[in-house]
């Protein structure tokens, strides 16, 4: 008979492939609140006093971070500013910008939503079909990333934030590992981790509570709490090479359970190497176009507008 | 023995045979059991819990690619 491991209610919604725990709504709910706000101490991710500007998309991962990160908000602990950035994907992220709103309002946090078109001049959607020809959509993420790292940095600054918080999860974070190890993209594995070190006084520090959290966890987390949630799929998602390391992962971890957490935990422990031997983050400016801070002329968002000046 | 099985907006009454599981009756419409939260009767269950006649089926897609 399946009963929850901490109480004993026979109402099980979990039964961890990893460790075999069952857990009820209630004990799997606390468990997971439990777990995010150990990790947020351990990896030293908050300060009393902190002002963080939260990542809001209006997904399972966010709402769920929005939900959390209010438990210290209302203990006066953190400030919490929540931002929804609008890259313009029509069809798409309409509907989650209202969810945002609407779980924002309901806590009574201050929300912003703040639009590619205003500080670049045009949407994602403009961005890809200008590109269509030379390289496809596959780059969709890509523009979308650095475009949206710039108005965050940019957004944080504006608004004295001392911290930038994102819903990554612990499949996020694996793809990242695996697919930028793969392409051999080791610049990138450097920057990868729990909490961004600050190279500059204009980058804001990143921080990911969710980085051991498995993304279905997050989605129980989120039917359980009956959050709001806005479950659908970007439409360039599916292009990427990243969905497909996804995929490679999910399906690895259905007979490998721990495949995840092995590959984070094997990453951490080399990733101290890597930042010594391959790091070029020492040398950081600012950008001659736009003032956010780069290590290069130009930073990255720039870059592309030149590249399409040129053509 | 007949089940109520609501899928996003789609709702439909189905056919189904005794002692199935909700992974059984996943593998049988054909969606994956990691990418879904499955309710029986309102309450959240796991893979493994025993879908009986007149039990009310809700599947819902919880993940997503990006
Ligand atoms: S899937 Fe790619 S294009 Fe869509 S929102 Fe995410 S990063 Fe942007
Ligand atoms: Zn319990
Ligand atoms: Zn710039």
């Amino acid at each position: 008979m399946n009963s929850c491991d901490k109480c004993g209610n026979l109402n099980i919604i979990i039964k961890k492939k990893q460790s075999g725990q069952k857990l009820c709504k209630d004990c799997f709910i606390k468990s997971i609140q439990k777990k995010v706000l150990k990790d947020i101490r351990k990896y030293d991710l908050l300060e009393k006093g902190d002002h963080v500007l939260l990542g809001l998309s209006g997904g399972k991962d966010s709402v769920m971070l929005l939900d959390i990160l209010n438990s210290l908000k209302e203990r006066n602990i953190i400030d919490l500013t929540a931002v929804t950035i609008d890259e313009g994907i029509c069809g798409y992220r309409e509907e989650g910008i209202e969810i945002a709103a609407r779980n924002a309002k309901k806590l009574g946090v201050e929300h912003r939503v703040v639009t590619f078109n205003e500080y670049f001049g045009m949407t994602l959607d403009d961005i890809i079909s200008k590109n269509n020809v030379k390289e496809g959509r596959r780059n969709a993420c890509t523009y979308c990333g650095v475009f949206r790292r710039w108005i965050f940095n940019r957004v944080a600054r504006d608004e004295g934030a001392t911290r930038i918080a994102t819903g990554h999860n612990l499949d996020d974070e694996t793809q990242s590992i695996v697919m930028n190890y793969l392409e051999g993209n080791i610049q990138n594995l450097t920057r990868i981790g729990v909490k961004s070190e600050t190279r500059s006084n204009r980058f804001t520090v990143k921080i990911k509570p969710l980085r051991e959290i498995p993304e279905k966890e997050i989605a129980l987390y989120v039917v359980a709490r009956e959050l709001d949630v806005h479950f659908a799929g970007c439409p360039y998602a599916g292009e990427s090479f990243r969905a497909e390391v996804g995929n490679f992962i999910k399906e690895l971890s259905n007979e490998h359970p721990t495949i995840m957490y092995s590959t984070l935990r094997g990453f951490d422990k080399i990733k101290p190497i890597l930042k010594r031997e391959f790091s070029q983050e020492s040398i950081v400016g600012v950008c001659e176009n736009c003032g956010e801070p780069t290590a290069a002329r130009l930073c990255k968002a720039c870059t592309f507008f030149k590249d399409w000046e040129d053509e | 023995m007949k089940i109520k099985l609501i899928i996003g907006e789609k709702e439909e009454l189905i056919e189904i045979s005794e002692n199935k599981t909700v992974k059984n009756l996943l593998d049988i419409i054909d969606i994956a059991s990691e990418t879904v939260v499955v309710k029986k009767n309102d309450y959240i269950v796991i893979d493994e819990e025993l879908i009986e006649d007149g039990d009310l089926i809700e599947v819902i897609q919880v993940i997503y690619g990006g």
